[in-house]
């Protein structure tokens, strides 16, 4: 009888497929464990960046992390409001601020998308808002991250007197006015998830008014 | 807001969203296969079979294994480990008890461990955070979704190349993407009317 | 085993005779979606030939050892770990790009053409040339994909790497950014190099499945 290869016998097999799922497993856990600071610096980089700007604080250009992490320290306090985080600009336990920033976020057209809010100090007007994540289609929806998206909504009253929204998006026309803002054209989808989500989260002003009332 | 319902999900990721013909996936087996409308209907079938439980089966691993352990930068892996070894087991099922099946089917399903669309999936049910029962629809509309897209595809090239009024050079895979993109054209059409988010 | 080709032969094949998406329409899946702007589809294309390259490397080294029934898990696996590394890479140091190629450096895994080179080639091949036809057929892949990229967004935005070239009476044809554009494009662009090879004479059969 003639015995087989030893490649060729069935516990040769599974030992195989075992340590080379070993080492590949642990391949991936090095580089990951190597670059997960980096990874979490990237992020916490990230949402200070987009915080920062949507209190209206001017970024240095050119700033890296370490800068912007120090600005963020500095300047911004963080509460916890039922669940969500609130930011608030210039003072330091955030009862009488310059200005308070929160995020939205809901569904677009191709995946979740996140905003953050930045409201002025009695919460009547929005000062700016920044898109800072989507998986919306570069040169459409995408747009919703251009300057000019996020300006228009700049000074925008917060009340929902015009059929119970803060603000609709409607394709862009001569001669509109403050609750009306233009869509990203080519984009319809897009802007009709925005303007959904925002509005529906910008109720969370309630609960921040209610808040800020008894703690002040 | 509620979150969108199953139904509608299965529905728009049928038509409005199609897996192949908006996001590109699963173009590998499709150009070299959809010659053939009745191999096409073949793979199609064992494509929706195993998009649909690969999707449940992923999310189960990815809600319950690798989100509490912190091991997301698995996923990959993971998700197409999953899908190879699913595929191998219903091969052997099918193989098993239904010989007759296997006949027609099983040529198709070692083809199908590299489908993207397959994968791709899985991948998309992550980022938009389905939930269980959406994953399932999904799953199950992307591979009808699929399905209908390569016989459409294949029946009508079928049609174009007997007709030989194509220029020298665009028979084959040429045609096959002119016909892709104006099915991808319809699709975008309708693409409005229900949202997959 | 068939005798391994001269570098020269294994370039030549990669880039343009056996061009894997001119001459076989192979693993357009994956990578066809990010073609609409040139910074996605550099990023991309960089990332199928580092794994395409280091996969077949890595499958043709442990072509002794595995055993045959079990290939197509152990370069599932190779590869899968590859696209891994690089997806935390450039999760790392690129974090714009990597966000907004989301899941589609994912979807390397299962590009045809990646797997579809470390079995016809990498499998039998020492491991030196397997590493370059992977350079080369990586790189035929990507000089495609660019100018596809180079079409579409220059049609579809005006502009090239975000610079805007066309003066802005232009209108951008919103089509070439969405599904069809690439469609169309990567149909035109097989039609014309099939068309001369017909004339020249220098046509193979493509016979390779994936």
């Amino acid at each position: 009888m003639t015995k087989k290869p030893f490649w060729r016998q069935s516990g040769y097999g599974v030992g195989f497929m075992f340590g080379l799922t070993l080492l590949c497993a642990g391949l991936v856990t090095v580089v990951q464990e190597s670059r997960r600071e980096r990874i979490e610096l990237n992020r916490r980089m990230k949402l200070e960046t987009v915080v920062l700007r949507a209190l209206g604080l001017r970024i240095p250009s050119a700033a890296d992390a370490g800068v912007v992490h120090q600005l963020f320290e500095n300047e911004v306090t963080s509460l916890e409001i039922e669940g969500r985080t609130v930011y608030s600009a210039g003072d330091a336990d955030g009862l009488v601020a310059a200005g308070y920033a929160f995020g939205v976020s809901g569904p677009g057209f191709w995946g979740p998308v996140s905003a953050m809010v930045g409201v002025d100090r009695d919460l009547s007007r929005i000062t700016s808002i920044e898109f800072y994540r989507h998986n919306e289609t570069p040169g459409l929806g995408a747009r919703i991250t251009e300057p000019w998206f996020g300006q228009q909504f700049a000074g925008l009253a917060l009340d929902r007197s015009s059929a119970g929204k803060y603000f609709t998006l409607t394709p862009p026309a001569p001669g509109k006015k403050a609750p009306e803002l233009d869509a990203v054209t080519g984009a319809t989808m897009t802007s009709k998830a925005v303007e959904a989500f925002v509005n529906r989260d910008l109720d969370f002003l309630e609960t921040l008014r209610k808040h800020l009332k008894t703690a002040r | 807001m509620t979150p969108i319902s199953p139904t509608t999900l299965f529905f728009a990721a049928i038509f409005t969203n199609n897996i192949l013909l908006t996001n590109f996936l699963g173009l590998c087996p499709f150009v070299s296969l959809s010659k053939n409308p009745r191999s096409a209907a073949g793979l199609g079938a064992a494509v929706v079979l195993v998009m649909a439980c690969t999707t449940v089966l992923n999310h189960l691993v990815y809600r319950h294994l690798l989100l509490p352990l912190h091991l997301e930068h698995f996923q990959y892996i993971v998700f197409i480990v999953m899908i190879a070894a699913f595929v191998q087991l219903v091969e052997m099922v099918v193989d098993r008890f239904f010989p007759v099946l296997y006949q027609t089917l099983g040529i198709f399903l070692p083809l199908i461990t590299v489908n993207c669309a397959i994968f791709g999936a899985s991948l998309f049910m992550v980022i938009r955070e389905y939930t269980l029962m959406q994953a399932a629809a999904y799953g199950a509309g992307s591979g009808i979704g699929w399905l209908l897209a390569i016989t459409m595809v294949g029946a009508i090239r079928d049609r174009v190349e007997k007709s030989g009024v194509l220029p020298k050079g665009l028979e084959g895979p040429g045609i096959t993407l002119i016909i892709t993109g104006i099915l991808s054209l319809a699709c975008i059409a309708f693409s409005g009317m229900i949202p997959v988010q | 085993m068939p005798k391994t080709p001269p570098p020269s032969e294994i370039i030549r094949a990669g880039l343009w005779n056996e061009n894997p998406l001119l001459r076989h329409t192979l693993g357009i899946c994956s990578t066809l979606a990010v073609t609409n702007l040139l910074v996605n589809t550099l990023v991309m294309n960089l990332g199928l030939v580092f794994t395409m390259a280091m996969s077949c490397f890595t499958v043709s080294l442990l072509r002794q050892f595995t055993p045959d029934r079990l290939r197509m898990m152990v370069q599932t696996l190779v590869i899968s770990t590859y696209v891994i590394i690089f997806d935390i890479a450039i999760k790392a140091h690129l974090p714009e790009v990597s966000e907004a190629l989301g899941p589609y450096v994912g979807l390397i895994i299962t590009n045809c053409i990646v797997m579809g080179r470390c079995e016809a080639f990498a499998r039998s091949n020492p491991p030196l040339p397997a590493l370059l036809d992977g350079l080369a057929a990586g790189g035929g892949f990507s000089l495609v994909l660019f100018a596809i990229a180079v079409v579409r967004e220059l049609a579809g935005f005006g502009s090239l790497f975000g610079f805007r070239l066309l003066p802005d009476s232009f209108t951008p044809w919103t089509i070439m950014i969405m599904a069809p554009g690439a469609f169309f494009t990567l149909a035109v662009l097989v039609w014309i190099v099939r068309a001369r090879s017909a004339e020249s004479g220098t046509a193979k059969p493509g016979g390779r499945i994936a």
